[in-house]
């Protein structure tokens, strides 16, 4: 009897230790960030399925041995309504202290919580790489202490790109149709108006004129008013900027309203392959902002299609938000190729490696600045880059930058 | 141009916050229980609905009618387990309905009822034009469905045994005991139709958007000011507020800016409770504050 005990001790002493020693084989990567919003949540699948690509050819490279990665996420839920800014904080740290992350990918939904969490980043060295709060203070604060901060990196785009992004679009309207009249409409929320006002400064100074200006409160479901006046004010272009679920409905009623203006702004529900199953025709001829592309596939660019295609083979779904998914994805590939280069977890040594990134990404070519911003453009062979793309027919039909782009903008049939 | 596409707009408006009321009035004037889980019902049976549809693939039709009949009888239901046994005691009441739609709301937002891809699909397509304006096909349903369902519930209340039986309790509910009309039964088939109505309307509006958690909230507000400024329990009082604060809304949003559109039923309530705290047409209540 004794001697069977004896057995099943030193049988569980080396299954725990054979358990501890592979356990000490992988690297964990944090995903702290809202999990059940869409980002949050795409964001985490693509990070995921890169993890399982690199896991797949052996793992990453450091020094002489290969390590295998894994993913720790946890629901901060800092892009939710109502969750206040510390208990974001919290989450982050508990996953730093409780799983011994090496570093976190995606991240906050709110650039404070961002802004705040960096700090937390570089008390305890783990290296993040952001890939949604899109505030440009957040280049300022690395710059303001480049030894301290040095640990946070984001491969999204931040807004001032975006505003770039959305000007382009107009500049790109304007020189295929002439027109020069825009009526603004803004989810009534801080970086819609923000970036509404952005815009009406820039139509001002670059000749357009600015017919109304509407902004609509989170869950509104009927734009009748703001339709009607931007119709009896002329208005050639209506600019939406919206993020809220009841935002298609705009379009909705902008064609059966029949307004005769072009739709091109930003509108978050309309992002991907389920806004056309939802709402069909009804969004045929909206011209919408991508951040980053990558989340579809884009015949000039292999890379998106490669990525859109792997996801929706691992995911068995396709991405819908045109913000988040493709970056974390990068992101892995950033952190493993820095990780092989610097031949050491030491994270000093990979943050040096990660300033140095020089690679094909999803969402183009990855490079950061001195503020660990990654930097956008118009091609991809260049930078990283977002795009502005059309319903045509079902179709995600880009039609800028001219880089990338496949079709000309297409006026809606009641235009013509 | 623009004036008629707002007085178009403002009647669509008014229709909307109309058939959103009515099924809280209806269970409140009745049973005297103000629903606080009415906004909650109003997105479950949307949802209801929509999860026969896209995962059952059941017909439209028999889809709404199946959310409508379960809704109702969870309305129903409601009064039986919860509101009998605290009936009378307002703050109760109130806490116990609104406990129960957040329970119901955020159990929704917690299994994922998040996203735009949760819409029901219009009845017909299309849209008409009207004096210059265009306005969708769904909306000008909204209205004459609104007429049909006020006509309804005027034949139902005054010329069906159970709905002469409402307006006694609503009127006088211990000489209705006496006259052998039960009090509970009448009450809770009140919420079970108020709860009905109130899956009805989501029926008819939500193809006008996307069926969104916090939405419940929103429509609780709405029935809940439309009720207050006509009058808590009157119909007629309903359909006047609901014009009244439709077209403010519209006239707000065309002339000011939408986004003060939400402050304008807010304010309407403020300014009955300072002139009239009875609602408009809440003559039964006007004598009780007198007294």
């Amino acid at each position: 009897m004794k001697r069977i005990v004896l057995c099943l001790f030193f049988a569980t002493l080396l299954v725990l230790t054979a358990y501890s020693a592979s356990a000490q084989q992988y690297i964990t990567l944090g995903v702290p960030t809202s999990l059940k919003l869409i980002e949050g949540y795409e964001g985490h699948k693509a990070a995921q399925l890169a993890v399982e690509e690199i896991n797949a050819r052996g793992g990453v490279k450091v020094g002489a041995e290969k390590r295998l990665l894994k993913i720790e996420a946890l629901d901060i839920r800092d892009g939710e309504p109502g969750v206040p800014t510390s208990e974001a904080l919290l989450g982050i740290e508990k996953l730093i202290l409780d799983k011994k992350i090496y570093a976190t990918v995606v991240g906050n939904f709110r650039s404070e919580a961002l802004l705040a969490a960096m700090d937390i980043f570089s008390k305890y060295k783990v290296i993040n790489i952001g890939t949604i709060a899109m505030t440009p203070k957040f280049q300022e604060k690395v710059l303001s202490d480049k030894e301290k901060y040095k640990y946070s990196f984001r491969s999204c785009l931040d807004s001032r790109y975006l505003a770039g992004y959305m000007q382009n679009m107009m500049k790109h309207v304007s020189s295929q149709f002439g027109y020069k009249k825009v009526f603004i409409a803004t989810q009534d929320v801080l970086w819609a108006t923000a970036t509404g006002s952005m815009m009406e400064k820039w139509f001002k100074d670059n000749g357009w004129t600015v017919a109304g200006f509407d902004k609509y409160p989170v869950g509104a479901s009927d734009f009748s008013a703001g339709l009607m006046k931007a119709k009896s004010a002329g208005a050639e272009v209506i600019l939406p900027i919206f993020d809220m679920p009841t935002s298609g409905i705009l379009v909705k009623q902008w064609k059966s309203m029949k307004i005769p203006a072009l739709m091109a702004g930003f509108i978050s529900p309309l992002m991907g392959t389920k806004a056309w199953k939802t709402f069909g025709e009804d969004i045929d001829g909206l011209m919408n902002v991508v951040f980053e592309i990558g989340y579809f596939p884009i015949k000039a660019y292999p890379p998106s299609v490669k990525f859109s295609e792997a996801y929706m083979k691992r995911w068995k779904e396709d991405i819908q938000s045109g913000h988040g998914a493709a970056p974390a994805y990068d992101a892995v590939y950033v952190l493993v190729n820095a990780i092989e280069k610097a031949g050491s977890l030491d994270s000093d040594k990979v943050v040096k490696a990660i300033e140095e990134t020089d690679m094909v990404g999803v969402v183009g070519r990855v490079k950061f600045d001195n503020g660990h911003q990654l930097i956008f453009g118009d091609d991809p062979k260049t930078a990283a880059v977002g795009a502005v793309f059309q319903w045509q027919k079902g179709t995600m039909a880009v039609v800028w930058p001219n880089s990338i782009a496949s079709a000309k903008i297409a006026k809606p049939s009641w235009m013509k | 141009m623009i004036v008629y596409s707002m007085l178009i707009y403002g009647l669509i408006n008014s229709a909307i916050l109309a058939l959103m009321a009515l099924g809280f009035n209806l269970a409140f004037g009745i049973s005297g229980v103000a629903n606080f889980a009415y906004g909650a019902i109003y997105i479950v049976g949307g949802f209801i609905t929509w999860t026969l549809i896209s995962t059952l693939n059941i017909p439209y039709a028999i889809s709404a009618i199946s959310a409508i009949i379960i809704m109702g009888v969870f309305g129903a239901l409601i009064y039986k387990f919860i509101i009998k046994r605290i009936r009378g005691l307002v703050m109760s009441e109130v806490i116990a309905t609104f406990g129960i739609s957040i329970v119901l709301l955020e159990l929704l937002r917690y299994v994922g009822l998040i996203g735009f891809k949760y819409s029901l699909p219009v009845f017909i397509e299309g849209s008409v034009e009207i004096l210059g304006a265009f306005v969708d096909i769904q909306r000008l349903l909204i209205i004459g469905l609104m007429v049909l369902i006020i006509i309804a519930l005027y034949l139902f209340t005054h010329y069906t045994k159970t709905g002469l039986a409402f307006r006694g309790i609503a009127q006088e509910e211990h000489t209705s005991l006496s006259l052998g009309i039960n009090p509970d039964r009448i009450a809770s088939l009140s919420m079970g139709i108020g709860s009905a109505l109130g899956t009805f309307a989501a029926i008819v509006i939500l193809p006008l958007g996307t069926i969104t958690v916090d939405s419940g909230y929103d429509v609780l507000i709405s029935a809940l000011s439309v009720c207050i400024v006509g009058g808590l329990g009157s119909t007629f009082g309903v359909i006047i507020a609901s014009f009244i604060i439709g077209y403010a809304q519209t006239i707000t949003a065309m002339y000011l800016a939408p986004h003060w559109t939400m402050l304008v039923s807010l304010l309407a309530i403020l300014i009955i409770l300072a002139v009239k705290p009875s609602g408009l047409l809440g003559h039964q209540k006007e004598l009780e504050e007198r007294v």
